[in-house]
């Protein structure tokens, strides 16, 4: 008899038995997978109120402000932007060209010219800008005042100085602090 | 002569541009706020002179007719530059020239200028220039800053100091948002 013929035949014995104790394996779990699927749902849908009862609360809020206040946070926030992995990592943000696309985006989004027409438009811009305006012109006006009113008194100097007159006695200006 | 005070009206040496409170302009204030009335009143005449011109050029008109309506045109001219200075001088006592400059006309008595007054007044300016300008240089000798037409009309230019144009326009925006951010009266419990 040769080698393959033993090993045929022990395949055809072999196999039918494998079969059947997968099969007996499969039928004596599954009673067990069906209870570890309820209890991954359970622990699911549990999970969920909780976080749903925490968001809920006020205790979340309280956690949060009292973070934000701590002094000991805020400390380390100023030590980790103040070190050198900070400037590295802002380095690195820029040198992946991740910034440039999203200002290439930015820029070649219709939303981002529209909302700035928007703000152009706005009462409120044109208020500030036609206030710029009038500051600008106000600026000019004051320069003009004070150099008409020195032009003035140089002008009195130089005539009285021609006719041989004493020049005239001017009051000090007021201290601006008053 | 003059109603205004006197205690510096002398040619003393240690004579002052200030009578009490009043600091009285001198010649380059009063050239500047001028000429920002003389730019002020061209401007209108020109918009209205070129309306005119092309209104008559529309019209073909007789050559008569034009030569009437170019004499009218010039009395309309110097009468409007008149009332301009007049009206102001007796209203606010500050031309737009003078507003800008915070300078003022005031008579003798620091009022208001009176109506015949200001037109004295404008009569001086034009005797005043006349003799090349002559009216104008006591304005640099006297003790209150009086050129000849102040002198006729009992007037003097004073420094009015007041809110700039900017200054206005944001208290004016400010009180608006203030009375439209007012909260409404508790209600008596």
């Amino acid at each position: 008899m040769s080698d393959d013929q033993k090993a045929n035949s022990r395949r055809r014995v072999l196999g039918p038995l494998a079969g059947l104790a997968v099969r007996a394996a499969t039928a004596t779990l599954r009673p067990f997978a069906g209870v570890a699927e309820v209890a991954a749902e359970a622990g699911l849908s549990l999970e969920r109120r909780a976080v749903d009862r925490v968001l809920e609360s006020t205790e979340l809020e309280r956690v949060v402000v009292e973070a934000i206040n701590s002094t000991h946070l805020q400390t380390a926030l100023k030590r980790a932007l103040e070190s050198d992995g900070a400037a590295q990592l802002i380095d690195s943000l820029f040198d992946s060209g991740l910034i440039d696309r999203f200002l290439e985006r930015l820029l070649a989004s219709e939303s981002l010219w529209r909302m700035i027409d928007e703000i152009a438009g706005s009462p409120a811009v044109t208020a500030a800008i036609s206030q710029q305006g009038l500051g600008f012109a106000d600026e000019i006006g004051d320069q003009v005042r004070s150099r008409s009113r020195k032009a003035d008194d140089w002008v009195e100097r130089a005539a009285r100085r021609l006719i041989g007159r004493h020049p005239r006695m001017l009051p000090a200006e007021p201290d601006a602090s008053t | 002569m003059s109603g205004l005070p006197a205690a510096s009206a002398g040619e003393a040496p240690t004579g002052t541009a200030v009578d009490d409170d009043l600091r009285y302009v001198g010649l380059a204030t009063r050239v500047v706020s001028f000429v920002v009335d003389a730019a002020l009143i061209t401007l209108v005449d020109i918009l209205v002179g070129v309306g005119a011109a092309l209104i008559l050029f529309l019209l073909h008109i007789s050559n008569e007719l034009k030569t009437i309506l170019a004499v009218v045109g010039a009395v309309a001219y110097i009468t409007g530059s008149i009332l301009y200075f007049v009206i102001f001088w007796c209203t606010t006592g500050q031309t737009p020239g003078a507003r800008m400059l915070q300078i003022r006309v005031v008579s003798a008595g620091r009022d208001r200028v009176k109506p015949r007054w200001a037109v004295v007044r404008c009569v001086g300016v034009v005797l005043a220039s006349l003799p090349l300008f002559a009216g104008f240089v006591p304005i640099l000798f006297d003790g209150r800053r009086r050129g000849f037409q102040d002198w006729l009309a009992h007037t003097a230019v004073v420094e009015a100091p007041g809110p700039s144009i900017a200054e206005v326009s944001r208290a004016k925006k400010r009180e608006i948002y203030e009375a439209s951010h007012q909260r409404p009266p508790a209600m008596p419990e």
